[in-house]
Parts: structure tokens; C-alpha cells; sequence
């Protein structure tokens, strides 16, 4: 029993050993070459686009035992080996993660100077509006219902 | 664990972009939070340092999208709160 549990344990610990270069990953994106693009250079003018960049993720693992399942051969009343309780367990491991980036602003280095343009991204702004009108008019509605009745 | 270990807020610069005679130097701003089992990262543009002529100027990176976002998800907040309490007194002055 003892020895499947140690065993359980170093694969867990191997399992865990080996998520941690992709949580390494996930914290290569705090770097600012994450955030700002090779520069790219068309005629006289070089642009650099500037990012905001999220990523996060974990892991987890877990293990378990319990009594042996009787086998087809065991007689009702039999008592189950020591043997076959010590093999009677298992454990798991599961992880997942995510990253995304959205440009913020375009630098463009040319012969008249620096300039930071803004990115403007509609498609957000639209979304966040319709999710706050729609939120306020139930809002709305419920208190006038709740004013009525 | 402190909390100092598990939320860590850095200001980092990148790598200098030189054209000619201006050299762009890019700035971010990473909340990085770690944790036994996992992790999460947020980094975001602050400003660029432009050089020239041994002269600098800082230009702030503004996110005119969170802002725009924030401002949207602050005055729909608002307007609840107060158009909820108005009902609330209209409910109280009836008879």
C-alpha cells in the first residue's frame, strides 16, 4: 500500500515537474517584448505597435485509494489479499490556460517626428454598451414593477 | 507566502529602437500573480521615451478602449443607483 502511494507521488511529482516550464510561459508574457512588436520599417517611416497583453493558467493534481474492487474469482465472505488492497488506487492531473492580446496604440517613428496614434477598438466599445444599457433597463424595468405593485 | 510573493506590480522598459537620430524607448507595466498552482500576467504599454538631440520626452500610452469601457460601465452604474432610489421615494411619497 505504501509503495503504490510513493509511487502515485513521484508521478505526480514528475507530472508537476514538468507543468512548470509552461507555467515559466505564461510569466514570459510580464516581459515588454510581449507587449511592444519588432519595429517594421516601410519606406521612411518604422511602426511599432504597442499591446495589452493577459495570460494566466494553473494546474492541479490529485490521488487517491480505496479498498480493492472484489474480483470475479472471490467468493462472497472472501477476504481481499493485502496484495490486491495495496494496488487499489489512482491519481490525476489536469491544467489549463489561456492568453490574449489586444493592440493599444501604433508608434509611428517618421520624418516628422514621434506620434502615438491610439487603437479604437469599436467592436469592444459596442459590446460593453449594449452589456450596460441592457443591464440598466432590467434594472429599470424591475423597479418600476417593483413601484407599481 | 507573503503577499508581496504573490502579487508583484513591475515597470519595465524593452529594448531602444534607434532611427537616425531618435531613439524610442518602449515602457510597460506587468501585475504579475503568482501562485503554487498557477499564475497570472497583465501587461500593459505605459509610454515611450524618445531621445534626440540629447533631449527626452516622455509620451504616455493612453487605452482609449478601457477607458471608453470604464466610462460606459461607471455611468450605466450610476444612472441604476439613482434612477433606483428615485423609485424608491416616489414609492414612499404615495398614500
Amino acid at each position: 500500500m505504501i509503495d503504490t502511494r510513493n509511487t502515485l507521488q513521484s508521478l505526480t511529482d514528475k507530472s508537476s515537474e514538468q507543468l512548470r516550464p509552461v507555467l515559466e510561459r505564461i510569466f514570459a508574457a510580464a516581459q515588454p517584448g510581449a507587449v511592444f512588436s519588432e519595429p517594421v520599417v516601410s519606406g521612411t517611416y518604422t511602426i511599432i505597435t504597442a499591446s495589452e497583453v493577459t495570460s494566466g493558467g494553473g494546474f492541479g493534481s490529485g490521488g487517491g485509494f480505496g479498498p480493492a474492487t472484489p474480483s470475479a474469482k472471490q467468493q462472497p465472505g472472501e477476504e481481499v489479499s493485502q496484495s490486491e488492497q495495496a494496488n487499489s488506487g489512482g491519481s490525476g492531473i489536469g491544467g489549463g490556460g489561456g492568453s490574449a492580446g489586444r493592440p493599444v496604440a501604433i508608434i509611428i517613428i517618421g520624418p516628422d517626428g514621434v506620434t502615438v496614434k491610439p487603437v479604437f477598438d469599436l467592436t469592444k466599445i459596442a459590446l460593453a454598451g449594449i452589456t450596460a444599457w441592457t443591464t440598466m433597463l432590467a434594472v429599470l424595468r424591475r423597479a418600476r414593477k417593483a413601484s407599481k405593485g | 507566502m507573503r503577499l508581496k510573493d504573490v502579487f508583484q506590480v513591475q515597470t519595465v522598459s524593452g529594448q531602444p529602437v534607434t532611427v537616425e537620430s531618435v531613439t524610442v524607448t518602449p515602457q510597460s507595466q506587468a501585475l504579475i500573480v503568482r501562485l503554487p498552482i498557477g499564475g497570472f500576467v497583465w501587461n500593459r504599454p505605459t509610454a515611450i521615451l524618445v531621445e534626440r538631440d540629447e533631449t527626452a520626452k516622455r509620451f504616455p500610452i493612453v487605452d482609449i478602449t478601457r477607458i471608453l469601457q470604464l466610462w460606459l460601465l461607471g455611468f450605466s452604474l450610476v444612472l441604476s443607483i439613482v434612477s433606483l432610489v428615485k423609485f424608491s421615494q416616489r414609492k414612499e411619497r404615495r398614500p
